[in-house]
């Protein structure tokens, strides 16, 4: 098991190596942050815009940007913003938790509503709520996330006034955000459910299980769902990652403080460290999450150690 | 505030210190808050150059001189100033106890320290410094006295220092706290005081009674950065932001309908203009850019893709700017003219012409398609080009890579048209990659010299007329500045340039 994930461990070191330097790279193909914060300041001479590139460090090579950036990351130190100076660390510690929060509560949304829903039309399968439940997810697959929250926006905050529009200021402000993410994901988590369960209803155990006389609830909840887990729990953990990437649009319709809005307010004004530091916190994060779906992966099925 | 105002402000001031135990400063209670689009991350004068800075720190910070929502200048810091020594000097009269937020006294030192770092090393790292070159350094006369010593003549510099990188900042506080803490802790002399900053979320003020020009009504103004319209507009419509400062023209309607809000559209300071390529290309030609100049309907284009929230121009700049002409009219629509004059000049239908633009700009995207069609109605053949902005503004118009006609959006808040037409028409300026006109930079460099104002707008008003004659642009239309705005929000008078000072604002 070590070695399994001193091998996984090793594997990321490589892949975050890899978007660090990407990153750096492509953000500077395009955009000169010193005349991003001139503006429209009249008079700004070459001599002006040099001394605002020397006191960002701009003038240096690529490469010793990047090996300062690469320096930076080893003790934790990001860097500084350049509209403003914050510490770039400091920004992302107050805009990762505001993602992870919205992360979890969609995803914990999306399970439950996807669970019981999958369950029913493997249940009910080729039945009209089977095809109705099929033909739901399709719908929700098939919403824009920036219109579906825009929609929730009018019904729930302009036109009944229940909810606050935007913002993070409590219980309430998580309720559309989650939700206009958790029927996106909700639309693939219930297909997902409801082939896993299928597959389980139609072993053998399930068979003897019922001959016992045991409840269809325990057959199906207690037997079942947790032997249709295995799927899931893997599909749930890669989700997470690609929640976090998707999250961009909504953070933004939402005016969320999270990640997403960081690295596009970062790209807009072309702020190199924050997007860096971002993209880059993202890029360990997601790493993370596969290798502990991949150890869990192991720890829940021996087999695959192994291999 | 307009001048009755600021004197009525003053009386009262006055009646306030006469009588300072007379009653409690009768405040009335209320909560303020502002949606902008941008956190400009540090709230120290010499850091940005946003719009969004100035929306909030206007209220934080005063100048030397200050300018209302009328866009006449004022006194602010100082009561009086004249000119000595041939123009090379300066000198102000400061106003007389005034303090900082943190208690400290403004004086000619505070004023000193202020321009000292803003012409020093910390305003070098900054976009603030090179608006305020032509500054060589500040002498103290006495306690209630300066001097700007001048490294060259500039007629703008009164207006320049109403705002942004003059703001008067305080030297203890700073040298004690530290850039740093500054940046996020500001000071200043203002009608608000700095209360809370949550980075990318909100700014909080709270009134700062002791105000020399009189206590705010306000308690608090709380300010909420909001990038996303349609996000503004919903905390708008649910009464959660009392204004809204990004409006796109396409949901002026739904301002419009809502019974709580009020849409304010009024002359602001962005001008939009299709300049043309006088080096390649058929608009090498006068006479083509003539034509160009004919084919385009701008009152069509305001109405259809604007909603009617603009002006037609006849130079590059808005009706509020020094130096605009009145006389001078946009050319009227002709399309058989302006046809004629295209085969006069040779051109061959079914001719390329390029439209370059900021791509990410919806309105213009309408806009640009609009002229390509009046162009096609020509005989040419058109196309329109969108870029990354960052990449328009830094790489094809500076390098000279741009197609016949380009995308030129402006909009300083001095509303002096030196600033705009310099950059514009002067050679070897970023703006202007093609143009190499001697005729043009002499009364550019001319006018930069005198104070007389009279004879400065003449000038002014001459480079205009002279870019109009040569055709350099298609200038299209002066934008309006629009914000939505609560109707329990009482005396608000919006500013054109988005500086908003709260002091004789309420709200029910």
């Amino acid at each position: 098991m070590a070695g399994f994930i001193l091998k996984r461990l090793f594997q990321a070191v490589f892949v975050v190596l890899a978007v660090t330097l990407i990153v750096s790279f492509a953000v500077r193909l395009s955009g000169d942050p010193a005349i991003m914060l001139t503006g429209g300041a009249g008079g700004v001479t070459e001599q002006d815009l040099q001394n605002i590139r020397k006191a960002l460090g701009l003038e240096r090579s690529f490469f010793a940007q990047y090996f300062s950036f690469l320096q930076g990351i080893l003790v934790g130190d990001f860097g500084r913003s350049f509209m403003g100076g914050t510490p770039v660390a400091k920004l992302i510690g107050q805009a990762l938790p505001a993602t992870l929060l919205l992360a979890f509560a969609s995803l914990l949304t999306s399970i439950a509503i996807s669970v019981p829903l999958g369950v029913y039309a493997a249940v009910k399968r080729g039945r009209w709520p089977d095809q109705l439940i099929r033909i739901l997810s399709l719908v929700g697959l098939s919403f824009p996330n920036f219109w579906l929250a825009i929609m929730m926006v009018l019904f729930f905050s302009i036109t009944l006034g229940l909810l606050p529009p935007s913002g993070m200021e409590g219980p309430q402000s998580f309720v559309m955000p989650a939700l206009t993410m958790a029927i996106i994901l909700t639309a693939t988590n219930v297909r997902l459910v409801r082939t896993s369960m299928l597959e389980t209803l139609s072993q053998q155990y399930i068979m003897v299980a019922r001959s016992k006389g045991l409840k269809d609830w325990v057959v199906l909840y207690k037997h079942a769902l947790r032997n249709s887990a295995i799927p899931l729990v893997t599909y749930i953990g890669l989700q997470f990652g690609g929640l976090i990437g998707s999250i961009v649009i909504v953070e933004r319709v939402f005016n969320w403080p999270g990640m997403g809005t960081l690295a596009f307010d970062a790209i807009s004004a072309r702020d190199y460290p924050v997007l860096q530091g971002s993209i880059t916190v993202l890029a360990l994060f997601i790493v993370f999450i596969n290798i502990a779906v991949d150890i869990a992966y192991g720890l829940v099925d021996p087999r695959i150690r192994t291999e | 505030m307009t001048f009755s105002k600021f004197l009525t402000a003053l009386g009262f001031t006055a009646a306030a210190l006469a009588a300072p135990m007379a009653a409690p400063s009768a405040q009335a209670a209320g909560t303020l808050t502002v949606g902008l689009t941008i956190d400009p991350g540090s709230w120290d004068p010499i850091d940005t150059f946003l719009v969004p800075w100035a929306s909030a720190a206007t209220n934080i910070y005063d100048g030397l001189t200050s300018r209302g929502p009328d866009m006449k200048l004022q006194p602010g810091l100082a009561t009086s100033w004249e000119l000595l020594d041939n123009n090379a000097r300066i000198r102000f009269k400061l106003r007389q106890n005034v303090k900082f937020h943190n208690g400290e006294p403004f004086n000619a030192a505070a004023v000193k320290f202020t321009f000292d770092r803003l012409l020093g090393d910390e305003g070098k790292k900054g976009p603030q410094q090179s608006n305020y070159n032509s500054i060589d350094h500040v002498e103290i006369v006495d306690d209630n006295t300066v001097d700007f010593v001048m490294k060259q003549p500039d007629p703008v510099l009164l207006t320049k220092l109403a705002g942004y990188g003059a703001m008067i900042v305080p030297p203890k506080y700073i040298q004690e706290k530290g850039d740093e803490y500054f940046n996020t802790h500001p000071v200043g002399t203002g009608p608000f005081k700095f209360a809370e900053y949550n980075p990318k979320v909100n700014l909080t003020l709270e009134a700062f009674p002791e105000h020399w020009g009189g206590a705010p009504k306000l308690d608090k103004v709380v300010y909420r950065m909001i990038a996303e319209a349609n996000t503004q507009i919903a905390e708008l419509q649910a009464g959660r932001i009392d204004i809204a400062t990004l409006i796109p023209f396409g949901l002026t309607p739904t301002v419009q309908q809502a019974s709580n809000l009020q849409l304010v559209s009024i002359t602001g300071p962005t001008v939009v203009a299709l300049r043309l390529n006088t080096r390649d290309g058929i608009t090498k030609d006068l006479n083509v850019r003539k034509a160009l100049n004919m084919a385009v309907d701008r009152e069509a284009i305001i109405k259809a893709v604007l909603l009617g929230h603009a002006k037609p121009i006849a130079s590059f700049q808005s009706e509020l700017s020094f130096g605009y002409d009145p006389n001078l009219k946009p050319v009227p629509f002709d399309l058989a003219k302006a046809k004629q004059m295209l085969q006069a000049a040779g051109v061959q239908p079914g001719a390329a012409i390029k439209i370059d633009f900021r791509g990410n700009d919806a309105t213009f995207r309408e806009v640009a398609q609009a002229a390509a069609g009046y162009f096609q109605a020509l005989g040419l053949k058109p196309s329109v080009q969108p870029y990354e902005a960052p990449v328009l503004l830094n790489d094809i118009i500076p390098n000279g890579k741009t197609g016949e006609a380009w995308h030129n959006s402006w909009g300083g808040w001095t509303f002096d048209y030196d600033n705009t037409a310099y950059l514009m028409y002067h050679s070897g300026e970023k703006w202007n990659p093609y143009g190499n006109d001697p005729k043009l930079n002499a009364l550019l460099e001319k006018q930069r010299t005198i104070y007389d104002v009279k004879e400065r707008e003449k000038i002014l008003q001459e480079v205009s007329r002279y870019v109009a004659d040569e055709a350099l642009e298609i200038p299209l239309y002066n934008q309006n500045t629009i914000l939505g705005v609560n109707k329990r929000v009482k005396n608000f008078v919006a500013p054109a340039d988005m500086r908003f000072r709260f002091t004789d604002v309420s709200v029910d």
